[in-house]
Order: C-alpha cells, then sequence, then structure tokens
C-alpha cells in the first residue's frame, strides 16, 4: 500500500518538475542573447493609507519597446478595483486602482520581470532640421514640437539662450551635441524635492535630473527637433524609492535618448527601464491620506513563462480570482497537516481555508474579533432558543437570520453615526463567520462545548498559520507562474494521507504512560 | 513510516495509525451503516441470538402518534435514538406515578416532555450529521450486583476490542457526576483496564489522568472481578461470525437479571483504553496478524482460546 502510494507521489512529483521544464524551455519568449545580461525582478510596492472616502491611484506600468520585454506581471490589488488603459497620444500604459472607500492600510504590490539591453545609436551626420518643423512632420508630433506647461520652448530666454548655443548650425547632429553640452555643462546637478521646470532651470542654472531633461527637451523643441521626456527606473540590486528621468529626440526616423546627467550621448544603458513618455506623473491618487511607495529589484533567474497557455494571458480581474483558487489546496495541505501531523481540531477541512480568506479581505485581528463576537452572539441566542425548545433546523436557521439581522443594524448604525470606515466590511466574511457559528453549534451538540470551543481554537490557528504562509509574496508569485506546483501539493497530501505516525498532541493525551514507564522501571 | 514517539516501547496506537493502517483495510464502508443504526445491530444481533435488551418498540416517524399511548403501560424504559453518538439523547426511565415518569435523577416528566424528546431524536438533533433518526424504546438494564457499589449512577458498561474475531483488549468504564451517568470517557467517565484471562480490573483513567479510586465514590477500583467474564469473551467472539468487521469496538453492560447484552458496536472505537491498560494495542494486534489470515476462519472458541494465549505473552 506505502510502497503504491510512494510512487505515485514520487510521479507526480516528476510530473510536474517535467511540465515545469516545458514551461521554462517553451513557454514564453525566449531569451535573446543580447538581453541575457538584464534580466531583473522588479516589484512597486505603495502602501495606501485611505481616509474612509473613495479613493483612486494611478500609476505608469512599463511596456514593450524595442529595447525593453516585460512579462510575467503579477497584480495584488487587495481587494481594489484595478484596470489598465492605454493612453492613444503617448502611448503610456496606466494602471488604476481605485476603492469606493478605502479605509485603514493597504499595502498594493505590483510585481513584474522585464528584459532590458543596451543600444548605441549614431546620428546621421547629414541629417539637417527641417526649416518648418510642424509641416514637415505628421500631426501627431505636434504635442512633441509645441510648449507644454513644464517645457515653456517659446519662452523668449529659452529661444535666446539656443541662439547662444548654436549659432546659425543646421545640422541635427551639431545641434543636438550643442544643446547635450550646454546641459550638461552649464547646469550644475543637485537632487532637491520637486523638479523645476525647464525656465526656471534656465534662470538657476542648477537642477536635478527632470530639471535638466526638461531643459534639454525645451532647446531642442526650439531648434525644431520633435523631443520629449522619458521616465523610468535605473535599476540596480536592492531597494529604492528614486525614479529617473532623460530625454528623446526624433532623429532620422527614430527616438534616441539622450541621458544629460548620466552622460549617455545617443545610447542608453542596460539598466535603464522605461515606465512613460512624456511630461508625466509616474504616481497619480486622490482621496488618499498617505502614500509610501518603494521598488524592490532583484535579478530574474526564471525565464518568461507568460505565453498563451500560462495564468498571466487570463484577463487581470481573473487572474485576482485564480489567486484565491490557488491558495486553496495550500490551505488544505495545512490544514491536513495540522490535523494528521500535529492533531488540531478544527470544523472540517474548509473552514479554515474559508477563514484564512475572510482574514485576507478583513486583516486577521478584526477578523478574530468579529469571529468571537458573533460565535458569542451565536451562544447567547442558542441557550435563549433552548429554552423554547425549538427544533434543530429551525434553530440553526433562526441563528443564522439574527446574525445577519446584527450584522445590518451594526452598519447601519455606524453609517448614521459617521463610524462608517469602522464597519467597512465587506459580506463575504460575514458569510463566512455565519456560517462558522452553524459549525459551533452542530458541534456542542455533536460533541460538547468544550470540544467545540477546542474546534473553533484550532481552526482560528489553522487560519492563523495558513494566513501568514499565504502572505509570503514568492510563494504566491511562484504559484502563479507555475500552477504545476499543485501537483507537488497532491504527492505531499498523498504522504500525508499515509502516515501513521502518532500525533503531537497524542503525546500530551496519553502522557500519562511516562509514570507507568517509571513504575514498571523500578 | 517515522515514528516520533516515546511510548514506542509500549506499542502505543495513535488515530492515524488506527485509521490508516486498522480501520480503513479492515472495515468495510458497506458494514457501517449496521453499527452506526443500532436498530439494524440490534435486529440482526437478535437474529443470531445474541443476547440484547430487549426492544419494546421503535418509532420512525413523528405521526405515529400511538406511541404515547402504548408508553402509558411501560414503567422502566430507556427512549434513545438510533443513530447517536457518545450517549446523547438518552433518555432513561425508572418509575412511572400519577404525575407522569421519573427519570433517573428522580425528575419528573411529563407526556409532553417524552414527545418534545421523541420529536427531537426523529429530527436528527442526536445523530450523526444532523440526519433525520428513528427512537429506539428498550428494555431498562440495572446494573449486576458486583459492579454496583463502584458505579456512581448509571450502568457501567464493558468495552471490548475484537479484531479480526479475536478478543484483544478490554476496559470497563464507570460512569461519574460528571458524565451524566453516561459511561463515555471524554464526557468524564473513567475507563478501567481488563485483565484479559481473568477479567480482574487493573488501572483507572479518568480524563487522561492514571486514578486508583472512584473520583465520586472514593472506592477502589482494581481487583474488581466482571461477572460472567468468559461468556463474554465468547459472545463477543460470535460477533465476528455476524458482523465481519475486522476492527471493532463492543460494549456490554451485565443486566442483574439477564447477564450479559450487547449495547451497541463501534467501527471506530477510541484509543484511551490503552491509557486504562497501561499497554499499547499494538503488540497485541501484531501478534493477531502473526496468526495468519486464518484467523478469521476459526470457530469463536478457539479464537477466544487464541485471545488467551496473545494477552499472556504480551
Amino acid at each position: 500500500m506505502n510502497r503504491r502510494v510512494y510512487i505515485l507521489s514520487a510521479i507526480l512529483v516528476i510530473l510536474s518538475a517535467v511540465l515545469i521544464a516545458a514551461r521554462v524551455i517553451y513557454g514564453g519568449f525566449t531569451v535573446k542573447p543580447e538581453y541575457s545580461q538584464n534580466m531583473w525582478r522588479i516589484s512597486v510596492v505603495m502602501n495606501l493609507g485611505g481616509k474612509g472616502e473613495k479613493a483612486k491611484l494611478s500609476l505608469t506600468l512599463p511596456r514593450d519597446t524595442e529595447r525593453q520585454k516585460i512579462y510575467n506581471e503579477h497584480f495584488e490589488n487587495k481587494g481594489m478595483n484595478f484596470c489598465v488603459r492605454e493612453k492613444a497620444l503617448s502611448g503610456n500604459r496606466i494602471g488604476i486602482w481605485s476603492s469606493a472607500l478605502l479605509d485603514g492600510r493597504k499595502s498594493i504590490r505590483y510585481t513584474f520581470s522585464a528584459q532590458l539591453k543596451s543600444v548605441n545609436y549614431v546620428i546621421p551626420t547629414q541629417l539637417e532640421i527641417p526649416k518648418d518643423p510642424e509641416a514637415s512632420y505628421p500631426p501627431e508630433f505636434d504635442i512633441w514640437l509645441k510648449p507644454s506647461q513644464f517645457i515653456q520652448s517659446d519662452d523668449p530666454l529659452v529661444a535666446k539662450r539656443l541662439k547662444e548655443i548654436i549659432g546659425t548650425r543646421r545640422k541635427a547632429d551639431d545641434v543636438v551635441r550643442g544643446i547635450y553640452d550646454f546641459v550638461r555643462e552649464g547646469v550644475k546637478y543637485r537632487s532637491e524635492k520637486g523638479s523645476k521646470d525647464a525656465k526656471e532651470t534656465l534662470e538657476k542654472l542648477c537642477a536635478d535630473c527632470g530639471g535638466k531633461a526638461r531643459l534639454f527637451v525645451a532647446l531642442s523643441r526650439a531648434a525644431g527637433i520633435p523631443s520629449r521626456l522619458v521616465g523610468g527606473l535605473i535599476l540596480k540590486k536592492g531597494v529604492k524609492s528614486t525614479t529617473h528621468v532623460w530625454a528623446e529626440c526624433y532623429l532620422g526616423g527614430i527616438w534616441i535618448p539622450f541621458d544629460v546627467v548620466n552622460k549617455h550621448y545617443g545610447s542608453i544603458p542596460g539598466h535603464y527601464l522605461e515606465l512613460y513618455r512624456g511630461d508625466y506623473f509616474l504616481l497619480k491618487h486622490s482621496g488618499i491620506e498617505t502614500i509610501q511607495y518603494f521598488f524592490i529589484f532583484a535579478r530574474e533567474r526564471i525565464p518568461p513563462v507568460d505565453s498563451a497557455w500560462s495564468l498571466y494571458a487570463l484577463p487581470l480581474r481573473f487572474q485576482g480570482l485564480i489567486n484565491v483558487l490557488l491558495f486553496i489546496p495550500i490551505g488544505a495541505l495545512i490544514v491536513c497537516f495540522f490535523r494528521t501531523v500535529i492533531g488540531i481540531p478544527t470544523f472540517g477541512t474548509f473552514t479554515p481555508i474559508l477563514l484564512t480568506l475572510a482574514f485576507r479581505e478583513i486583516s486577521p485581528v478584526v477578523g478574530l474579533v468579529s469571529l468571537s463576537a458573533i460565535v458569542f452572539l451565536g451562544c447567547v441566542l442558542r441557550r435563549i432558543l433552548d429554552s423554547l425548545r425549538i427544533l434543530m433546523f429551525s434553530r440553526l436557521s433562526i441563528i443564522v437570520t439574527m446574525v445577519v439581522i446584527f450584522i445590518i443594524i451594526m452598519s447601519v448604525s455606524a453609517w448614521r453615526f459617521g463610524q462608517q470606515s469602522v464597519l467597512y466590511i465587506s459580506m463575504f466574511p460575514m458569510v463566512i463567520m455565519t456560517w462558522i457559528i452553524e459549525r459551533f453549534s452542530i458541534s456542542q451538540i455533536e460533541d460538547g462545548t468544550r470540544a467545540a470551543f477546542n474546534a473553533l481554537g484550532g481552526t482560528a490557528a489553522v487560519a492563523g498559520a495558513a494566513y501568514f504562509l499565504m502572505e509570503l509574496h514568492s510563494l504566491r508569485a511562484y504559484l502563479f507562474a507555475f500552477p504545476e506546483l499543485l501537483l507537488v501539493v497532491l504527492a505531499l497530501l498523498l504522504l500525508l494521507g499515509r502516515y501513521t505516525g502518532i500525533r503531537l498532541t497524542e503525546l500530551w493525551r496519553f502522557r500519562e504512560f511516562s509514570k507507568i514507564k517509571r513504575k514498571s522501571a523500578q | 513510516m517515522i515514528s516520533l514517539s516515546p511510548f514506542k516501547e509500549f506499542g502505543l496506537l495513535g488515530i492515524n495509525r488506527r485509521n490508516a493502517s486498522y480501520i480503513l483495510p479492515r472495515n468495510p464502508r458497506r458494514l457501517y451503516p449496521l453499527v452506526d443504526d443500532k436498530l439494524k445491530t440490534k435486529e440482526l444481533l437478535g437474529a443470531n441470538r445474541l443476547p440484547v435488551p430487549e426492544l419494546y418498540f421503535s418509532i420512525a416517524h413523528n405521526f405515529e402518534s400511538n406511541y404515547l399511548r402504548e408508553l402509558k403501560f411501560l414503567k422502566q424504559f430507556v427512549i434513545k435514538p438510533a443513530r447517536g453518538s457518545g450517549g446523547k439523547g438518552i433518555l432513561v426511565i425508572i418509575d412511572k406515578n400519577e404525575l407522569g415518569w421519573v427519570r433517573i435523577g428522580r425528575e419528573l416528566l411529563s407526556a409532553s416532555d417524552l414527545e418534545y424528546h421523541i420529536s427531537n431524536i426523529l429530527a436528527g438533533l442526536y445523530s450523526l450529521g444532523g440526519l433525520p433518526d428513528k427512537v429506539i424504546i428498550e428494555y431498562r438494564v440495572r446494573s449486576h450486583l458486583s459492579l454496583r457499589p463502584v458505579a456512581f449512577q448509571g450502568v457501567p458498561d464493558i468495552r471490548i476490542i475484537l479484531y479480526r474475531g479475536i478478543p484483544v483488549m478490554s476496559m470497563l468504564r464507570f460512569p461519574t457526576k460528571e458524565s451524566g451517568g453516561k459511561a463515555n470517557l471524554h464526557e468524564g467517565a473513567i475507563g478501567v483496564g481488563v485483565d484479559m484471562l481473568k477479567g480482574i480490573t487493573l488501572n483507572g483513567v479518568y480524563h487522561d489522568k492514571l486514578i486508583e479510586r472512584h473520583p465520586d465514590t472514593r472506592i477502589p477500583i482494581s481487583g474488581i472481578q466482571i461477572p460472567f467474564w468468559d461468556l463474554i469473551l465468547n459472545e463477543a467472539a460470535k460477533i465476528f461470525d455476524v458482523f465481519k468487521l475486522g476492527y471493532m469496538g463492543i460494549d456490554f453492560v451485565v443486566d442483574q437479571a439477564l447477564g450479559p447484552l450487547i449495547l451497541e458496536l463501534n467501527a471506530r472505537p477510541g484509543l484511551n483504553i490503552q491509557l486504562a491498560n497501561g499497554a499499547g494495542l499494538l503488540p497485541r494486534l501484531n501478534a493477531v496478524d502473526a496468526l495468519g489470515s486464518s484467523v478469521e476462519n476459526m470457530s469463536f472458541s478457539r479464537r477466544v482460546e487464541l485471545a488467551r494465549e496473545i494477552t499472556k505473552c504480551a
């Protein structure tokens, strides 16, 4: 019997390994050699503090370009509504999180992998700047030629400075070189809070990367070259919260990058990640009291697995559901372990899992408090109903109905007295909690009050353990990338199913055996 | 698999091993309904001339209102659910007067009290999983005089573990004040190990703790001779010829007039019996397995002989 189980488990583990290997090898884009040096796994973590009102947050998401490939994108939206919009003109991808009523703290996490490469561009030496730029480029280039709020390319000061830099030169190469040298040498670099606009940078001759890039773009536009800002991240292993801004000019039919701060003329290094184009903001938000964000950069070791047969191919709103589904077997594994190896009693297999899901919606602390409150209420009601001699099915239904009434009264009165933020608890956990009362009542009838409380405590403890395991980010990310890991879970469950050793709690139950042992030794 | 138990030398059987190595392979699921439903158990045992408390009548539906009329003629009886567990829902009536029935503990019950109790049983209040249930109304057992002094209240019963037809371990269970007249260990009854050769009691266990005296009556619990011990072992071994469950628990009571009667069978008997006996089950179960597969086809008297040999060695 055991042998067959071992063999079956081994087959499942091997099968899972084979499927994962196949997915790694054939799963997504194959890694091109020029990218192999620059594969990154990047997490954007945003900690929000709500103020109990409608909240919205948007973040520019990276997109595929000629030199960067984004894959294995994984969103953890913590119950907020989420959608992705593409801007028509700039081509920026904006991720928008919103909530009808954001309260308390939420930690949103967006994780993705990026393959990047460094590129060196050559500006054609004979390229001349057209006399009438607006007529010689298609109309969609207008936004990259005309002045904007912070890039005042029509300012007389800018025109005067441009005249001093380039004189009468018309060759694109010379003009860009002149502007580049001026902004690099002539403007001092100083990191500051809130970047200056182009005009102020020119007046003070001192700015950070944003001010310098704006001045570079303003001068280029004034010279008749379509140019724009590019925002992104300079990747370096570790955690940081700073972003970087550089510039791009449209020369000879392509966009060529220039970074005056880090001295990249017509080239871009392999650790630059582009997030947005144009004079845009990385993050925009409303209705949020506090926001704190940071980036985590790590080397990526898994090649892309986001093929058409992966979970990444699903629409975003289903991905959230899949995350919940994937957790159920993991939760079942934990429940199984706690029951067969440790010997903690629970209300069946699914109640602890459901409770974990409830903990995820509302925090474990709020979850435990409402669980105890509701179980207490259920017990009191049961006492009353016992004295009325109500039959079992009606009694359980009455308890469930009363709990729902109780929740409604609580919600309405909390709303009436302006405590809406305290009681924003979604219905889903409440349904789970009311269901636990039924299990509790049945257990109380069948096994007694003490056993029912033991099982309730066990359920809460196992749910707590499962919650903390579920909060492990890497576990979730790997499970999402490789759902084949569920076969390993199956193998472990099979092995647990043949575990015939003693349960840890049985050692306590049979502790008096040690007395007998001593007696017989004497 | 891996054993972490510091009690390994005792051959302590844990729940996992009991389920995986004994209950799952030895107890076919299709036989469970026969032991889970006490009415079916009783009928089958009775049909095979094994002694059971006499069934007065059973009630399957609420509308069988004639039962109350019949109850009027009874003075002493027990009402219990057919699929109850852990002694729940059992009502013992010891007398009847002009006001109504007297239950154990002298509480007076009216006809409507009984009716309510019966409809609760029918609705499944005491049955496993809350399924609709049947009501058994049967002969009230009174404990044999030799066990009565020790018992606080209720009727002590004798649990025998039958493995492949061979009685391997036994325990005498006394109700206590805490257990409310029930002989269930996790409700506070005490379990006393029994010497399989002579039927004389050994250690006691009360709430996982070893004891030497009954907690209520303060009477020493060791050295009590169980009456009709040989008869009990023989009847237990015979049960295997009717119920082919390889691993089961059999509960006997010894009535003062009728002798040993079989109360119920259990397809998942508990493990505290080991603590009461100060010995693990594994050595005895292994000894039975060492006898080979022919054990199950032997006559009951041969199996009882084997039981004595095994427990002598173990």
